[in-house]
């Protein structure tokens, strides 16, 4: 007997470590994509969790569509990510720091 | 399982618009080399076209399509005019600059028109589903566009920012859409807002927290503080004509977005959501407006100054009358005017191998070209709520709403922060008319260009002489 | 299936994605931090499972361990960062960080606990017999009702297509190898071969 709040608070960690890992990084870009699909991934998971207790498949749609979404949004970040290489031969986040205010 | 072929007629600006952009697509790739102006002409006229189209719905009663996944009503029309319109501009304003700058003319072109039409879906939005598919349609082009200048470290990396901030943004909206998907069993806008109004107060703690991620996803989106960080870096980095896009069609989907997320489907938490959004606004005025002081930086001080126009333009959806949602309809269409207007003439000022960035490069304009100077006065003074400006107009709509809704300090903190901003506006009025230029050169820029400046600036003044005539068509959209 | 064992597969698959979860902010190598995501989807991936989510849970294995967090390898790997950065932000910025998860997930539990989504209100659905299919159940959906939200999702890779060609393709450069398509079709077999008419030689009388 698992409850849906077992499956929303995995959800709610990850979710929490994503955000955690995304103030905590300071050195490296690509573990910042990386911690948003990690957030993705808490979203996903509770969206199947309520909708399989809810029992429709609305939330299963939606996921489907989450998982279309990141991974063009993986696509895109990783050719910008690849963009700044080129440019600053760094993509250290404390490096990037020409545009203060 | 009955499957009925869904209406296709109220979708229609949108399938041209697609349509219109795989034949860009194909033409640019087989004579874009021959004829250089093919993407620019084939994207005006696909604008023009969507226009008239989406003008022949004016009018025509509210309507549901695809499984009441899509609406046409008077909101969703009138905004895709005003989307249609000021895109129509933009890239006018933009075609000398991405010329000069060397950008991809097709992919440039393409990509905007995919951001258009992500906003166009986004305004017709009467599901979750739809409304972050849309938000995404347009975000994604928006973060290639601001790299699209391959080779500029700080373009790069405004695109990196932008990003990963967006992303983010998306990430927090989708975990707050979860929780309102969990407690009413829907995705589609009415049935959420019945059950969010019938709910029980153990539930409604729930909607409020996940109504928390939907605001912070929001104003992240719009670039309101206390989520900011992001708009001064990237309005700084992108290429110029990117931030003139940047900073004005998507404000009026980002306003469309918080009305259907927050009015339409969460009316029955009106409270709860004031109180979060009166802290945005008075954050985003208050440091919009003192931040902004402190630039040289021209663009970045756009940037601050619209952060605080945000802050404004939510006073009116706080007020949570009819009459406020106008006045922020109304609010948020002449500020991406005055916004084009201003990005406008920064791209007009820029040659090439110089880029016109920071407020001394405006210096001595009235004599380098006393018409744009004049020009430039009025969307400042615009800008800064100056009668007979349209902008003192703007705002006094959104602060008149403020107080009829009994929460006068509101007004009045936004008050006083208008006047200290007017000073980093009037600034600029000052380099402009009594500085003397360091590059006396005159401006110049082809025709259709002045054209359309003149009609910018002269509009600001006429909206602002004669404000009736729109504020009527915003408040048609919420009274009629 | 019997409770007890349910219980036993939930907790560990849970327990995995949350430890992968940690590693991936955590750890210092961008190379171990992928293969820990990775592991992380294949746990979720099993959470899925349990929660009937079938194709779902088969689409993260496939389109996501598969495709994307490759591509994430790709990058890691072209881009070369092989001298490991240093902690310094990691140390200044962990007190930051942990507050922010500690509080995060204490509100988050607060609100999403078992004394607003447990048992009492949210019942165990029963489970589908062998004969359920999801991915029809999904595919009658989508290409119906969801028709519009399909083609929005259509036009999201596409714009990933151009997006992300315009952005890394700078044209062929001189001294790659790569294959030109048309010169291929247009070749003649005259360019390939050249039949040289020669004499015979004289036959060698012996």
């Amino acid at each position: 007997m698992i409850p849906l709040s077992d499956y929303l608070i995995v959800g709610a960690i990850l979710f929490g470590l994503s955000l955690a890992g995304i103030i905590i990084n300071r050195k490296n870009v690509i573990i910042l994509l990386m911690c948003i699909e990690l957030m993705l991934l808490a979203v996903n998971t509770n969206f199947i969790a309520f909708s399989h207790y809810l029992g429709d498949n609305l939330g299963e749609i939606f996921v489907f569509f989450i998982l279309t979404v990141a991974a063009a949004e993986a696509a895109i970040g990783l050719a910008i990510l690849m963009v700044l290489y080129r440019n600053r031969q760094t993509i250290n986040v404390e490096d990037l720091d020409s545009l203060k205010g | 399982m009955t499957f009925t072929i869904p209406n296709f007629i109220p979708a229609i600006p949108e399938i041209f618009m697609l349509v219109m952009i795989c034949v860009i697509l194909m033409t640019d790739l087989f004579l874009g080399k021959r004829i250089k102006s093919i993407a620019y002409s084939l994207t005006q006229l696909t604008l023009i076209g969507a226009f008239l189209l989406t003008m022949h719905q004016y009018g025509m009663p509210k309507v549901y399509t695809f499984d009441h996944m899509y609406v046409l009503d008077k909101l969703a029309i009138l905004s895709k005019l005003a989307i249609l319109l000021v895109s129509f501009f933009v890239f006018l304003y933009s075609r000398e600059y991405i010329g000069m700058t060397k950008l991809p003319r097709g992919e440039y072109h393409i990509l905007g028109l995919f951001a258009v039409l992500g906003m166009m879906v986004l305004v017709s939005a009467s599901n979750f589903l739809t409304l972050y598919l849309g938000l995404e349609v347009l975000s994604l082009p928006l973060y290639a566009m601001v790299a699209l200048k391959r080779d500029s470290g700080v373009a790069s990396e405004a695109a990196m920012k932008y990003f990963v901030m967006g992303a983010l943004a998306s990430g927090m909206l989708l975990y707050g859409l979860s929780m309102l998907y969990g407690v009413s069993h829907s995705l589609d806008f009415t049935a959420v807002a019945k059950v969010v109004s019938e709910t029980s107060p153990a539930h409604s703690l729930i909607l409020i927290f996940g109504l928390v991620f939907i605001i912070a996803g929001i104003a992240f989106k719009m670039g309101a503080a206390p989520f900011h960080m992001w708009v001064p870096d990237v309005y700084d980095g992108s290429p110029t004509s990117v931030t003139l896009f940047i900073s004005s069609a998507p404000k009026i989907a980002a306003l469309i977005m918080a009305y259907r997320l927050l009015v339409e489907s969460a009316p029955g938490l009106i409270i709860q959501w004031q109180h979060v959004l009166m802290v945005i606004a008075v954050l985003s005025i208050v440091l919009g407006n003192v931040v902004a002081i402190a630039q040289s930086n021209i663009k970045r001080m756009l940037a601050y100054s619209s952060i605080a126009h945000m802050g404004y333009m939510l006073l009116g959806i706080i007020a949570g009358t009819k009459a406020g949602y106008a006045s922020s309809l109304f609010y948020v269409f002449t500020y991406s005017m005055m916004s084009m207007g201003a990005f406008a003439m920064l791209l007009m000022m820029s040659k090439s191998g110089f880029e016109a960035e920071n407020i001394e490069d405006l210096q001595g304009l009235n004599s380098r070209n006393p018409w744009y100077a004049l020009m430039m006065l009025l969307i400042m003074f615009s800008m800064a709520g100056i009668p007979p400006a349209v902008g003192f107009f703007a705002k006094l709509g959104v602060l008149e709403a403020v107080i009829n809704a009994n929460m006068t300090w509101l007004a009045i903190v936004a008050l006083i922060f208008a006047i200290v901003g007017a000073y980093y506006y009037l600034r600029v009025v000052k380099v402009m008319y009594f500085d003397d230029p360091k590059d006396a050169t005159a401006v110049t820029a082809p025709m259709d260009m002045r054209i359309a400046i003149t009609i910018n600036g002269l509009a600001v003044i006429a909206l602002g002489l004669f404000p009736s005539a729109l504020i009527g068509l915003c408040r048609n959209v919420f009274f009629g | 299936m019997d409770l007890l064992v349910e219980q036993i597969i939930f907790f560990a698959f849970a327990g995995m994605t949350v430890l992968a979860g940690a590693v991936v902010v955590a750890v210092r190598n961008p190379v171990h931090s992928v293969l820990a995501l990775v592991v992380a989807f294949v746990a979720s991936a099993g959470l899925w499972l349990l929660l009937e989510a079938e194709f779902l849970a088969l689409v993260l294995i496939f389109v996501y361990v598969g495709a994307v967090m490759t591509l994430f390898l790709f990058v890691v790997m072209m881009l070369n960062i092989r001298e490991l950065p240093s902690r310094e932000g990691f140390v200044r910025f962990l007190p930051l960080a942990l507050f922010a998860l500690a509080a995060i997930v204490a509100m988050m539990v607060f609100v999403i606990g078992p004394q607003h989504f447990g048992l009492a209100q949210y019942a165990i659905p029963a489970h589908h017999g062998a004969d359920y299919s999801n991915i029809r159940e999904l595919g009658l959906v989508l290409y119906t009702h969801d028709v519009y939200p399909f083609e929005l999702a259509a036009v999201l890779l596409l714009i990933a297509i151009i997006a992300a060609i315009s952005l890394s393709f700078r044209g062929r450069r001189v001294g790659t190898r790569s294959q030109v398509p048309s010169a291929q079709i247009a070749v003649k077999s005259a360019d390939r071969i050249r039949i040289i008419k020669m004499a015979s030689e004289p036959k060698v009388k012996r």
